[in-house]
């Protein structure tokens, strides 16, 4: 039981990770390949926020996403400017030096060697949230949240401004909209809620290193929102499901796990090259990327 | 001439282009699509824009709008009180200030419903900043009401009660036809707050039939909501149904300039429409 | 001791410069970022390491079947996943993200058969050189030696012959040449098998000298794009002026801080270039839209 609970944790911890990253991905069509390094800022400042500032869950999850937000609002502008690849290779850019940055100042991040013994986050300070049972209830109450103001967000006016911005960017400008200011604010709503993704993963697995959120995890992460299509709420849902029973339903067939972790791989390579050919908008979505 | 509402002074726009010659080596070739060229448009009138194939009159309206910028010049915008250079100003910004453009290829939101093609064009943008969408929800509820019915007044008034656009409002843009995206495209033009519109070629590519409905809206612009329109057309019945004053474009300059009729007996403008 | 560090760099940047060559090869033509492209510098090397070791062929014999094989795969990866997305007209980040799927599969491929532990091919200690202060082994000097005579080959032959002056077309624009009656999948066929080529002798060489695991091509080729967009997008001799920046840099940044810094280099360069120059040292003059 206790086995497909943890499943359960891992799916809302990435459906977390793949709705915010359809907001930039699908609605806005901007492709980035930084979302690691927001996932990542997101677990370390949980971590400066449990473990120095000693903070309760909640605080420390708005801690982890104001404080991410703010982070990419600094890369936002810049990288914003660019277009089509040039923005691609700046998100690119700035995962690997986040990457770099949280592997090699070990006397702040302790760089390879992790941060290892995360305290179970309390509510409120009335109750701690350490079994099994109660990351359950944790995550599925993030997710369900998360769904929730993502789905809100995308039916209200400014869901349809950034769905505006993915269209036709010229026509939006021609009607007096402001193409960029609508680009840095799904930039930032993105990376702060994929923050609250990070925060739920270092206090669930209560250890973090750098190499969770290198380049193979943001490849990852967009592969999961391709996988289960973009543009609208239940795409990436599907997508996130997806990649976490995938390389479970390996190992129910009785592949060892050395084998295993290369078939998986091997499997999402597949379908993002076939869903690209044959279904660009991925196996649930609604839009295709442009 | 009335009072103008725009005030074009000595544009001049070039394009260089890099070309392998027949040596196969880089080379730079300028050339002038814009040429110090003076334009007033007056105020309240529709004013129609002529001139050859790549005679640079969408590069002019490019530069109007801010999308391209000009070598040299100034552009100044004559709001209701005062005159603004707009000849820096973003795209974005433009529009705000009261200049509302139609593009000659369809530039609608292909993935919107024609509902959404609607709303997105008004020029109050209160829900677009999420916050409003999340925490005041009441007076966007408000907001959006208000909108839909200002859609569906706009349609009224322009197609008629039952009009195929309002039954259609949920499909996506992308299905309706060529003609009817550019109706789409003109009419949202009302959904902004618009003193003068720039319009690329509205009749082109449409069907016969849908061209007289074209130009009843264009002239509802004007007389109606008091609209400057200026506009840029090859259908010369077009231009001499509706258009209060003809300027013609060649060599990047205004050859020619006067009423449509003026216009159409100069001898440079009939050798272009008319072969002669 | 300074001088050694810039003739490390010199190596390295040898090594950007074709990758980074190879990649722009297919950049400035199809747009097509392919990023794929870094498998192709560790497979190369994993077949020398099947006929030469395995099979117990000569060297010179095995370097050449791999080098013809990692081409292959080149050509494989157009003919199978970009022909068919160019003919649906598919958009640039389409391709970029089936770029990253082959190159996942790939892989995990090699992953998958050969183990991911670091292999070697050369076991004995490489023989030294020395001038004056400066220590290089054999296999670097021909790295070095080998890369200078592909770029001076390449660029005379993209100025002077028929081939080359087709890609410089093609560079420019490729509607036109495609009504002008140039056969572009042809073309493309051959641009690929090119860059291939470049890949796989620069990728075999190096891991004669220092050996290779399956996950070799990825700093690599972020170091090879990133030498493309500070020598700039469009000629093909800024690739090789970036890459020989940064192998410099990089040399400097190992000798002035530590080697754990190098790659910081690489990414700081990338956004001072992006935010200041994005048209990058040799700038083709800007063209609008
Ligand atoms: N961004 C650009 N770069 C280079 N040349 C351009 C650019 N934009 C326009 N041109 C050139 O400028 C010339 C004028 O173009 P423009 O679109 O303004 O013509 P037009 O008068 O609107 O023609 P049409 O009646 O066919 O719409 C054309 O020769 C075109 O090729
Ligand atoms: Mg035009």
């Amino acid at each position: 039981m206790d086995y497909i609970f943890h499943i359960i944790i891992l799916i809302n911890i990435y459906i977390i990770l793949t709705t915010s990253t359809n907001l930039l991905v699908g609605m806005t069509n901007l492709l980035s390949l930084g979302q690691a390094a927001f996932y990542g800022l997101g677990a370390y400042f949980s971590v400066l926020a449990l473990m120095v500032l000693h903070l309760t869950i909640i605080p420390a999850l708005l801690f982890s996403a104001i404080c991410t937000s703010l982070m990419s609002l600094l890369i936002a502008y810049p990288s914003l400017r660019l277009k089509g690849d040039y923005f691609v290779l700046a998100t690119l850019g700035f995962q690997l030096i986040i990457y770099t940055i949280l592997y090699n100042w070990i006397s702040v991040t302790k760089g390879p060697f992790g941060i290892s013994g995360i305290p179970s986050p309390s509510l409120f300070g009335l109750l701690y949230i350490s079994g099994i049972y109660s990351f359950l209830v944790l995550s599925s109450v993030l997710a369900a949240m998360v769904i929730y103001i993502f789905y809100k967000l995308i039916h209200s006016p400014f869901g349809r401004a950034l769905k505006g911005v993915r269209d036709d960017e010229l026509s939006l400008l021609s009607i007096g909209r402001n193409v960029t200011s609508l680009k840095i604010w799904a930039f930032t709503l993105s990376s702060g809620f994929i923050a609250i993704g990070g925060c739920l993963y270092a206090s669930y697995v209560a250890y973090i290193d750098p190499t969770s959120f290198n380049l193979d995890e943001a490849i990852f992460i967009l592969a999961a929102v391709l996988i289960g299509g973009t543009g609208n709420i239940k795409g990436p849902i599907i997508g996130a499901v997806f990649v976490v029973v995938l390389p479970e339903l390996l190992r129910l067939v009785g592949l060892p796990d050395s084998i295993g972790a290369n078939l998986r791989q091997i499997i999402y390579g597949l379908t993002i090259i076939l869903l690209m050919r044959f279904r660009p908008q991925g196996i649930a979505g609604e839009y295709a990327l442009k | 001439m009335s009072e103008s509402i725009l005030n074009i002074d000595s544009i001049t726009k070039s394009f260089v282009k890099n070309i392998v010659n027949v040596h196969g080596n880089n080379e730079d070739e300028r050339y002038f699509i814009i040429d110090d060229l003076d334009l007033l448009v007056p105020k309240g009138k529709i004013t129609a824009l002529i001139g050859g194939n790549g005679a640079g009159k969408t590069t002019l309206f490019n530069i109007i709008s801010g999308f391209v910028e000009s070598d040299s010049g100034t552009v100044l915008y004559n709001d209701k009180s005062n005159s603004i250079n707009i000849s820096k100003m973003k795209p974005e910004q433009i529009a705000r200030i009261g200049i509302g453009r139609m593009f000659q290829d369809n530039h609608i939101f292909q993935n919107l419903s024609v509902l959404e093609n609607m709303l997105i064009a008004d020029s109050n943008t209160f829900g677009e900043i999420p916050i409003n969408s999340f925490f005041r929800t009441k007076k966007n509820k408000e907001v959006e009401e208000n909108k839909i019915e200002k859609a569906k007044e706009i349609f009224e008034n322009i197609f008629g009660n039952n009009n195929s656009f309002w039954e259609r409002k949920n499909d996506k843009a992308k299905n309706l036809s060529y003609g009817q995206k550019r109706l789409l495209g003109l009419t949202r033009l009302l959904m902004g707050n618009y003193q003068l519109l720039l319009l690329d070629e509205p009749s082109a590519g449409v069907n016969a039939s849908i061209i007289p409905q074209i130009m009843e809206i264009i002239k509802s612009f004007v007389d109606d909501k008091d609209l400057t329109v200026f506009l840029i057309e090859h259908n010369m019945k077009v231009v001499l149904d509706i258009a209060d004053f003809c300027c013609f474009m060649s060599h990047g300059k205004i050859a020619a300039l006067g009423t449509p009729d003026d216009v159409i007996s100069n001898d440079e403008v009939r050798k272009i429409y008319m072969g002669a | 001791m300074f001088l050694q560090f810039i003739a490390n760099g010199i190596v390295i940047g040898s090594i950007y410069a074709i990758v980074s060559l190879g990649f722009a090869l297919i950049y400035n033509t199809t747009k097509i970022f392919h990023l794929a492209y870094a498998v192709l510098y560790m497979f190369c090397p994993y077949m020398i390491l099947t006929f030469f070791h395995g099979l117990g062929l000569n060297l010179f014999i095995s370097f050449t079947v791999a080098i013809i094989i990692t081409v292959f795969l080149s050509v494989i990866m157009e003919f199978l996943v970009y022909r068919p997305l160019a003919k649906k007209e598919s958009s640039l980040n389409i391709m970029l993200i089936s770029s990253i799927g082959i190159m996942i599969v790939v892989t995990n491929i090699i992953s998958l058969f050969y183990g991911s532990e670091t292999k070697i091919l050369n076991s004995e200690i490489s023989k030294t050189f020395t001038i004056g202060n400066i220590i290089l082994t054999y296999a670097q000097i021909s790295q070095v030696s080998i890369s200078m005579i592909l770029i001076v080959v390449f660029l005379l032959f993209l100025k002077f012959s028929r081939f080359g002056i087709m890609t410089r077309a093609m560079r420019d624009d490729d509607v036109l040449c495609q009504v002008l009656g140039m056969d572009i999948y042809k073309m493309r066929y051959v641009l690929f098998a090119l860059s291939g080529l470049f890949s796989a002798i620069i990728g075999g060489l190096v891991a004669y000298d220092v050996g290779m695991d399956p996950y070799v091509g990825m700093p690599i080729l972020v170091n090879a794009v990133v030498a493309l967009i500070i020598g700039g997008i469009g000629r093909f001799e800024a690739p090789i002026i970036g890459g020989f920046i940064i192998g410099i840099l990089q040399a400097l940044s190992v000798w002035a801080f530590s080697a754990r810094w190098q790659d910081a280099v690489t990414f700081l360069l990338l956004i001072i270039f992006l935010l200041f120059r994005p048209t990058g040292i040799l700038a083709e003059r800007k063209r609008l839209v």
